[in-house]
This record gives C-alpha cells, structure tokens and sequence, in this order.
C-alpha cells in the first residue's frame, strides 16, 4: 500500500540528524556563514553552544559536509573518552600513524609540534557533545589548539553546569564563540514548510496556518526536536483519523484540537 | 502504538481544567459581590441606629466571652440575622435605602474593597483552582473583621484581635507564595566544579532517556564500564548498537563487557559478525587479545 500524505509528512519530523534533510534558516545561515568565516582565519577555537535541541549537532555535521571537501575536516559525533584512544584517533586520522601501544598526551603534542603543515591549510577537528569530555580533557584540547597545528570546532550542549565549565575554560581563551537559539515563530514556520516541500508535500505545508505556527511555537518554544516531536505526532493523529474517523479532519488550517493532543502526548502539555 | 481514543479523553479533561481556574474566578468574584452587597445592606441597617447604640448593644451581646473564636462565630450568625431583618423590609419600603444612599463617605471603602479584589483576580489564574477560591474565601471575610473593629476595641481583650491578625496574615502568605518560590527553586548551583561521576551518569541517561542520541548511551556505557559496572556497560552498549550498529566503540565495550561477564563465547561471536561487515581494525585486535587469552 501507498503511504499516505499524512505518514509521508509525519516521517519528515522524526527526530534524526542527517546532513541531507538540513534547512536553511536565514538566521542559522547568517552565523554559518560566520563560522565559516573564522574558520578560515588563525583562529585556535570555535565554541558552538546552545540549548539542547537548537541543532548544534545537525549544524555540525552540515558544516563538516561543506568543509570536508576541500580539506581536513574530522567529525567525532561521540565523544572519544579515553585520553589515550582519543589522541590515537587523532593521530590516525590527521596524520595516518597508527599507534598499538598507549599514547598519552606529551606524546602526541611532542608528534603534533613536529609536524610540519603540509598543506597551508590547518586541519579542523570537530567535536560534537564535548560538554562529555572531562574539565582535564578540554584543556588538553586547549593546548593543542595553541600549537595551531589543528583547530577544534567544539559543540557544547549547555545547562547551568556546562555553563560554568564554558565559562571557565572557553570564555578567555576561545576565539570565538557562536551561540544556537530556539526558532522564532516566523522560523518555526519556514522550518516545517520548508521540511514538508523537500518531500513535496505541499498540501499539508499549507494546512500550518500562523495560528497554528504560533500554537505550537507557544508549547515548543521554537525548539527544534521538541517541534520535531509534537509535529510528528500531530501526522500520526490525521494519519489514525484519516483511516478511522476523517470528518474530525475537514478543515484545511491544521486543527487546534490535534495539536493539542499531540502535545499532550509528547508531554508538553500535562494532562 | 498511538492510542488516540485514550488521548481524545485525555484532551477533554485538558479543556475542561483549563476552564475551572475561570470557573473558579466566576465563583469567587461572585461570592464576593454578594457579601459586599451583603455588607452594605448590613451597614445601612446599622446606621439607622446610632453607633453608639450599635457598640452597646454588641459589648452587650459579647461582654461575658471567654474565647474570640466563639466572639467570632457568634457575630457571623448575628450578622446573618441582623442581615435576614434587613432583607425582609428592603422589598417592602425603598424608601430608606435610597435615602442613605446618599451618603457616599460610607460607600468608599468597600470599593476599594471590590477594586482589590479585582485587581488580585489575575495572579490566581495559573494557581491550583482550589487554593484560588480559597484565597478568594478569605478575602470576603473581611468586611467582618472590619465590622468587629469596634467590638475588639469595646471589650480590650487583647486575644479578641489574634485570630483576626493571624487570618489576614495566612491570607497574605497564599498571595505571596507564588512569588517566593520561584527564587527559591533557582539558586542552589554555582558551587558545582567538579563532576561527579554518579551524578554525569545519571544526567546523561536523562537526557538519552529524552532524545535517544546514541552518543550519549555510548558515554553511558563507557562510564559504567570504568565503574567496573558491566552488566549496565553492556545494556546502554546494546542500546547504543541498536541505535546505530556502526559505532565501533560501542560494539567494542559492548564485547568486552560480555567477557567481563563471563560470556567469552557471546564476545567471540559478536566480533566476528562485527568484523565481518566493518572490517574494524579495533575490533579485530580485540578479538585476538580474547582468543589468546591476553583480555579477559
Ligand atoms: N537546520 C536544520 N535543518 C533541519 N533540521 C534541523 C535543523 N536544526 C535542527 N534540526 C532538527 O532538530 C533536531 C534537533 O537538532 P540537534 O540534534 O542538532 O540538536 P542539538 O543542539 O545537537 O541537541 P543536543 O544538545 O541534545 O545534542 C534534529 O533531529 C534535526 O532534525
Ligand atoms: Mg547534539
């Protein structure tokens, strides 16, 4: 059987991150375009932090796409906890040496400060959920960035705890810091739009009136994976009354009913 | 999966808590229009005597008291009969009401009175319903402290007065609850400097319990496995693969918790198969330090 409208829409929403579904927000290209920028200049650190579920790692992992091609370019989307494993991978992948035996850290910066760039570019190491790494590990990140023989771009999901680690450890030192939002409503609306025209789903792109943008935006905050969550869950709903029960959704303007039950089931709203 | 019957429920009691706050407001404010219309009939019955007659009469009433609380109770009940007096020829003659209506002085007060009321309204909307009407409640009984003014002063009992200061305090204390706790709930960081281990686990699981990022089950699993914890090393391990059956660090804690827990044979075949569709330098290595005994 063919899947319907509504589960074509629904499994736009689910809640994974994969370059090939990115969309372009004005606001988000706006600071893409400035990480780009600093990237290309000496810089040692950039520093991407946000709330959870502001689309650090799907920005990640867009950029590493972008940039990958014309250079180095590493992406650790999970966090290498093990100091000596993590020097080895970097070892690895920077400069193809392959250790057996441990490696700590004044071995590897004795390997790095030795090594001379082949190429002029610096190579760039991106690590995603670095709030994981150890208040140790980060400023053994730090100091490897100081020989400007590899720059790190670092995610940080941020809470109260993080906050005071960012603090300590990038707000002096970083180069620079660019800081991830929720959406706003006008955001939030291109965002689904946008996601239901990839899979050319125009009809039910058209159903997410303001009114309806604006609701939602009030129980997500403009939070992308909650947005994810509750929108998915709202097709799942039309999805069941579009086989069961279709006269509860007649209407062309997404039903304020359903959006509230949707959050109701996400547990966005408590009922 | 979806259980809309059950969510459809669900919404109805939503829409219908989410009209009893006003709800409870309706009531309230009109509880309160009638104890005011109440008090302003009370309070032109008592001025067709004289407020001398009005204190006489009512030190009169009370003067042999032993405890304020009965004081109290009492004049409810001679207010609710002083009232049902008022009631009864207020249809027959209109004549007397419209006459002191014309003294305004005495109006103001309870006003101001109407004004608070409204103007408090607003803060109980998000408050739990109940404790609103309670708020509420408090508030309409008022106009009989106000009225016992004269009595507490009459009789110089010092204990007349307590229960009344102590209500109008318990009144004060609802309305400002909302707003002291709010701070309070706020404050207790900063101090945080080192993480403690437990404690990073037990955040991480909440958050992967949320959003089901295998890279924070993975940090799961290694941080259980350095606990020496491998039963939970290899559960958040097998959450990981499941996730995402190509995280290499993930399939490796995952064996090697297996052999930790006395499963070599489980750990030997897993690796295969692993190195069978990723061609894992690691995992091979691995394998080889089990077969030949080195890692156990
Ligand atoms: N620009 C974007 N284009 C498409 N989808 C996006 C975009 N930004 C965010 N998303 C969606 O939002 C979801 C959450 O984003 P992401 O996982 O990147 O958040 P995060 O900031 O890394 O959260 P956490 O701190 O929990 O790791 C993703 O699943 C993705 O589908
Ligand atoms: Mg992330």
């Amino acid at each position: 059987m063919k899947p319907s409208i509504y589960e074509n829409s629904r499994d736009v929403f689910l809640d994974t991150v994969n370059v090939k579904d990115y969309i372009q927000l004005e606001k988000i290209s706006m600071i893409y375009q400035a990480l780009r920028d600093s990237i290309e200049k000496p810089l040692k650190m950039v520093l991407l932090y946000g709330k959870p579920g502001t689309g650090k790692s799907m920005f990640l992992s867009k950029l590493h796409e972008d940039v990958a091609s014309a250079q180095k370019a590493y992406l650790y989307k999970t966090p290498i906890l093990d100091e000596s494993e993590f020097f080895k991978t970097i070892a690895q992948d920077l400069y193809g040496i392959k250790y057996d035996s441990e490696l700590n850290f004044t071995q590897f910066m004795k390997v790095v400060e030795n090594r001379e760039l082949i190429e002029a570019i610096v190579p760039i190491i991106m690590l995603d959920e670095a709030q994981l790494y150890t208040t140790a590990m980060m400023e053994k990140i730090r100091l490897l960035s100081d020989t400007r023989k590899v720059k790190f771009v670092i995610a940080l999901h941020k809470t109260e705890k993080e906050d005071i680690i960012a603090k300590e450890h990038f707000q002096t030192r970083i180069w620079e810091s660019i800081k991830l939002e929720n959406a706003s409503p006008v955001e939030l609306k291109i965002y689904i739009q946008k996601k239901l025209m990839k899979v050319n789903c125009v009809d039910t792109a058209s159903m997410f009136v303001p009114k309806s943008i604006n609701l939602i935006h009030k129980l997500t905050d403009g939070n992308y994976r909650d947005t994810n969550k509750l929108v998915y869950t709202l097709f799942d709903i039309y999805h069941y009354y579009a086989q069961n029960n279709p006269k509860e959704i007649r209407g062309n303007e997404i039903s304020k009913k359903i959006i509230e039950m949707a959050a109701i089931h996400t547990g966005l709203i408590n009922a | 999966m979806l259980n809309v019957n059950e969510l459809e429920n669900k919404h109805k009691k939503y829409k219908l808590k989410s009209y009893t706050p006003y709800f409870a407001i309706f009531l309230g404010v009109s509880a309160a229009i009638l104890s005011i219309s109440f008090f302003l009939l009370y309070d032109f019955n008592s001025k067709k005597e004289t407020k001398k007659e009005l204190i006489a009469q009512k030190t009169q009433e009370y003067n042999g008291d032993r405890k304020a609380d009965i004081a109290i109770e009492n004049k409810n009940e001679a207010i609710e009969q002083e009232a049902s007096k008022v009631i009864v020829p207020k249809e027959k003659e209109e004549t007397p009401v419209t006459q002191e209506r014309e003294e305004k002085v005495q109006l103001s007060p309870s006003l101001n009175f109407i004004k608070r009321i409204e103007s408090e309204v607003p803060l109980y909307k998000k408050e739990d319903s109940v404790k609103a009407a309670a708020i509420i409640e408090k508030k309409v009984e008022r106009p009989i402290e106000k009225s016992s003014e004269p009595i507490k002063k009459e009789n110089k009992k010092e204990e007349v007065s307590l229960p009344i200061v102590e209500e109008v305090k318990e009144s004060i204390a609802l309305v400002q609850k909302p707003i002291v706790e709010e701070p309070a709930t706020n404050t207790s960081t900063i101090d945080i400097k080192r993480r403690d281990v437990e404690e990073d686990i037990k955040h991480v699981i909440k958050r992967f319990n949320v959003n089901h990022n295998p890279a924070l089950s993975l940090f799961v699993a290694k941080k259980y496995y350095q606990l020496e914890n491998y039963e939970q090393a290899y559960n958040y391990a097998l959450a990981t693969n499941e996730l995402n059956n190509n995280i290499e660090a993930s399939w490796i804690i995952f064996s090697k918790s297996l052999v930790k827990l006395g499963k070599k044979e489980m750990a030997i075949e897993t690796l295969k198969r692993y190195i069978n569709h990723s061609d894992s330098s690691q995992a091979r290595q691995l394998l080889d330090e089990i077969l030949s005994g080195k890692f156990k």
